[in-house]
């Protein structure tokens, strides 16, 4: 089976710094794979280069066999790749039903005739979406604050309504970055099984995660970033074990 | 107290307080003595305070507009699609009896009050244009005068060229043009952001009024006078002035039914989320630039329509429309009634305009004051009241009734 997303040898420099040297990563549909490595390690970068807000140098990404490097953020949502944010950027003044509308936008027909006179095709095209959007918010868990604005959702609402939002953009793959970071072991979990979902669902999931529980347990594969490079890849217990991943974390054993 | 109520208290005071002094004394010049001094203005003890009562009637009922809405949650099994409203429930009747009365006044007000309406209504079509820019989208725009006086000039030059043109055949291309300006102007600045767009928008505005006093067809300093035929002109036995308040409320509430769809579709949502956060906005298929550039067309079309009915009403256009004080006030009109709120510009357009002008026709010599005010209210509104009179309010889901 052809791979959802392939990115072949992604690299990226700032000035001297080499962010990114030669990434290649692929998940299929249905498949989640995480990227961890120490902080610094690129891979936010690599978020960022995928979604469009950077332009790599090198290296070719492919969305169900199309390029999309080099295209517009918008674009590149609209072909199927949509993400969350690490630093959570929701829209602050604006209710959680409306951070999920605003990611339907690119599957909304913009008929000025339409919105002026709202026909009753059109009425029915906004109240299907309308349903969308609230059964997206279902989905991740927050099914009664429709109205509140993000700014005053809890942190943990927060981080799953930035899923339902990139979700409202009927992604194939969706990018979560540090998903669980900040979480207490019960909101951890409740994000695992939220993530189980979302693959149950045929999405490929690329997840960039620290909580070590988390990742080892849901991930079909695991690639390693270490200042810019993939030093490993492989299941969870391969990745465990490689004696590389561990100098990476822990340094290296001192010579005796 | 509570905090709302609180707050509202101190904005009222703060408005007494900053507006008092200048109403009741008056800086003189004593030719003979040379010197300037302060008299009391306060022999007109009556008067002053009718001067002052709007204000506290308008604060007073937005305050009790607001705290009269309270948000309604829903329970989680009620939010099934076909169990949901998309607007505030209100009465059937407000809507029509407000029309209603609105316009009634043709017949009711005196020429100098019409006067004012009308010109009320042209500042609430420029803020309502405004709006889309700076409310909703979040950009700073300070050269907004010159899509306004682009609009006036646009229709004064075609009924020089075209003798006879009549105003409402005019009309929809001054709109169109209007906003293709918008748009051309747009296309670099959006590249900036902030400060940057705010300077470059307020140097458009200061150019296109050098050019307008330069070129020959525009008359230089004098303007363009319009021709009667192009002019708002009487019909159905109603006089001049009273046909152009019919024709300029048309247009505002023609404009707010038609912004206001806007303002609640998937452009209007895309608008608001660039305001929030471009980035995340784009990352979930907003089409940024294009966005912003239909937002900045959309407001230059009104304010090209609002120039063309001032050409209309006053009958001549001249450079001055374009002068940064007009943007300012427009500006100010946005953030007194509340940024991205349509209900909000059209209350703050109404009282900055009526509150100075009606002080000015009692109190000749507070017009000197008039922009100090201006910067005066802005800061206080900043520090006790950021969203403005009516703030924003975009609608809620509710529950159908017997549901």
């Amino acid at each position: 089976m052809s791979s959802s997303l392939q990115c072949r040898s992604i690299s990226k420099t700032f000035g001297g710094l080499k962010a990114l040297q030669s990434v290649s990563v692929s998940v299929k549909p249905g498949q989640v794979v995480s990227i961890i490595g120490p902080n610094g390690a690129g891979k936010t970068t690599f978020f960022n280069c995928l979604s469009g807000i950077y332009k790599p140098e090198q290296g070719e990404i492919l969305l169900d066999g199309i390029r999309i490097n080099g295209l517009a953020p918008h674009l590149i949502c609209r072909r199927g790749l949509a993400r969350t944010f690490q630093n959570i950027r929701l829209f602050g003044e604006m209710s959680a039903l409306e951070n999920v509308q605003v990611a339907q936008f690119s599957h909304q027909k913009k008929n000025p005739l339409a919105i002026l006179f709202h026909n009753p095709a059109h009425h029915r095209r906004e109240e299907a979406f309308l349903d969308e959007a609230l059964g997206l918010l279902e989905f991740v868990g927050l099914p009664d604050v429709a109205n509140v604005w993000a700014r005053n959702l809890p942190y943990g609402s927060q981080r799953r309504l930035e899923i339902a939002r990139a979700l409202a953009s009927r992604p194939k793959v969706l990018l979560l970055d540090e998903p669980a970071a900040g979480m207490n072991p019960n909101e951890v979990g409740e994000m695992m099984a939220l993530i189980h979902r979302i693959r149950d669902r045929g999405l490929g999931v690329i997840l960039i995660e620290h909580h070590m529980k988390l990742v080892m347990e849901i991930s079909d594969s695991i690639h390693v970033l270490d200042h810019g490079e993939s030093i490993a890849e492989g299941t969870p217990s391969e990745v465990r074990s490689n004696p590389k991943v561990i100098s990476a974390y822990l340094g290296q054993e001192a010579p005796n | 107290m509570n905090r709302g109520l609180r707050n509202t208290l101190l904005g009222c005071l703060g408005l007494f307080a900053i507006t008092a002094p200048f109403i009741w004394f008056r800086l003189d010049y004593n030719t003979t003595a040379q010197t300037v001094e302060l008299i009391p203005a306060l022999s007109k003890g009556v008067k002053f305070f009718q001067g002052l009562l709007p204000v506290f009637i308008a604060l007073a009922a937005c305050f009790a507009w607001q705290r009269l809405q309270k948000k309604i949650s829903i329970p989680a099994a009620a939010q099934r699609s076909g169990q949901w409203l998309a607007r505030q429930q209100q009465n059937p009747l407000l809507l029509p009896a407000a029309g209603l009365l609105l316009f009634s006044a043709t017949f009711w007000l005196d020429a100098k009050n019409l006067n004012y309406a009308v010109t009320v209504g042209i500042f609430m079509l420029q803020a309502l244009g405004l709006n889309i820019t700076t409310g909703m989208t979040g950009l700073l725009v300070l050269g907004y005068a010159g899509f306004y006086a682009f609009g006036g000039y646009a229709f004064a030059i075609a009924q020089i060229l075209i003798p006879g043109l009549p105003w409402w055949a005019a009309l929809p291309f001054v709109f169109l043009a209007g906003g293709i300006l918008g748009w051309l102007v747009g296309l670099p600045c959006l590249r900036l952001r902030g400060d940057y767009l705010a300077i470059v928008t307020l140097g458009f505005a200061e150019s296109f009024r050098e050019l307008m006093r330069n070129l020959e067809i525009t008359g230089g300093d004098k303007g363009i006078s319009l021709a009667a035929s192009s002019k708002f002109q009487g019909m159905l036995g109603l006089n001049g002035l009273q046909s152009s308040y019919v024709f300029t409320l048309l247009a505002v509430i023609l404009s707010v039914f038609f912004i206001y769809r806007i303002y609640h579709s998937a452009i209007g949502r895309a608008w608001i989320a660039i305001r929030e956060d471009e980035i995340a906005a784009s990352s979930m298929g907003v089409p940024v630039v294009r966005m912003k550039l239909l937002a900045f067309a959309l407001s230059a079309a009104f304010a090209a329509l609002a120039g063309q009915f001032t050409a209309c009403h006053v009958g001549f256009i001249d450079p001055a429309s374009s002068a940064f004080e007009q943007s300012v006030i427009v500006l100010a009109m946005v953030i007194l009634g509340g940024m991205g709120s349509i209900p909000g510009v059209l209350l703050g357009s109404t009282l900055l305009y009526l509150i100075p002008t009606l002080l000015r026709d009692q109190f000749p010599s507070i017009s000197d004051y008039r922009l100090l005010i201006f910067g005066i209210i802005m800061v206080v509104m900043m520090l006790y009241r950021p969203q403005g009179l009516w703030g924003s309010k975009r609608h809620q889901l509710e529950l159908k009734a017997g549901s």
